[in-house]
């Protein structure tokens, strides 16, 4: 079993860097300069779901550290972790409770994805005027998070198909 | 899709338009831009007057442009360049924040001027 896991740590850190990686390539231009899809979280909510919470947390880290280094430049890293931070302690939380469905957990990963990164921002201008940004990031944050939650319910069932098969 | 996914959904969206309502209910037309660089104020352009300012931050520099009312950040040596795509701002409360030179331009009303003085 633990052969299993090595190399499913492997495949997602792999395919949510390479997420990155496309969207870096291909700026779907949204309502806001800046703002993005997040496809990577969609590896994020699969492994959450297919593997742990634990898993979930190396990868993403794993996942964030990596693209910073190779894509984006240590400028954004920071706004970068402390969004994936706060998404995966909110998504692991409300997971727990059992109230939820993929589909609401992902849109609490991507809401709070966007709270994490303007607050530290907010924090580093020093100016809460970042608050200004708060509506647009919320409803983006709703959005995209319930796009990403759809995307990985289809993709937990494939996966899971799959794994009966063979 | 459970009940309380839609509940969290509604939740979320509510405050989305809550903070829009508080935040730009009572926005007017601005009379000044305030560019910060680091939480301090930098320089005041009155909007009324169309002009270029070049604020040297310790990480680079940003070129701000006032024309025809409204303020915007036309040039920036900053990595990623969101500033400059940013749509022009006129509106109080308004912001166009440079993350990588930790620069914000703001639109202000003018006659609140001094007790923001005070405040800081």
């Amino acid at each position: 079993m633990r052969s299993t896991k090595v190399a499913k740590y492997g495949l997602f850190a792999a395919l949510a860097l390479m997420m990155s990686y496309v969207e870096m390539l291909l700026p779907i231009p949204l309502l806001m300069p800046g703002m993005k899809l997040g496809l990577a979280n969609v590896v994020m909510v699969v492994v959450l779901y297919d593997m742990d919470a634990k898993s979930a947390f190396f990868i993403s880290l794993v996942r964030v550290l990596l693209a910073g280094l190779l894509f984006q430049g240590f400028a954004g890293l920071l706004y970068s972790l402390s969004g994936a931070f706060c998404a995966w302690v909110m998504m692991v939380l409300l997971k727990k409770t059992k109230q939820l469905s993929i589909i609401g957990v992902s849109v609490a990963g991507g809401v709070f994805h966007n709270v994490g990164q303007i607050l530290v921002a907010a924090a580093v201008v020093e100016n809460i005027k970042m608050a200004y940004y708060l509506p647009v990031l919320l409803v983006s944050g709703v959005v995209t998070g319930f796009v990403i939650g759809l995307v990985a319910r289809l993709c937990l069932q494939y996966l899971h198909a799959m794994g009966r098969k063979s | 899709m459970k009940r309380l996914d839609a509940v969290l959904i509604a939740v979320v969206l509510v405050i989305a338009g809550l903070c829009y309502f508080f935040y730009m209910g009572n926005a007017t037309d601005g009379a000044i831009a305030v560019i910060r660089v680091d939480g301090t104020v930098v320089q005041e352009l009155p909007l009324s007057k169309d002009t270029q300012y070049t604020v040297h931050t310790p990480q680079g520099n940003n070129v701000v442009e006032i024309k025809e009312g409204y303020a915007d950040v036309i040039g920036a040596d900053c990595p990623d360049g969101l500033c400059t795509e940013h749509k022009r701002i006129q509106k109080t409360g308004e912001t166009i924040v440079c993350l990588p030179h930790k620069m914000v331009v703001t639109i202000e009303d003018g006659e609140k001027q001094e007790i923001d003085a005070v405040v800081e």
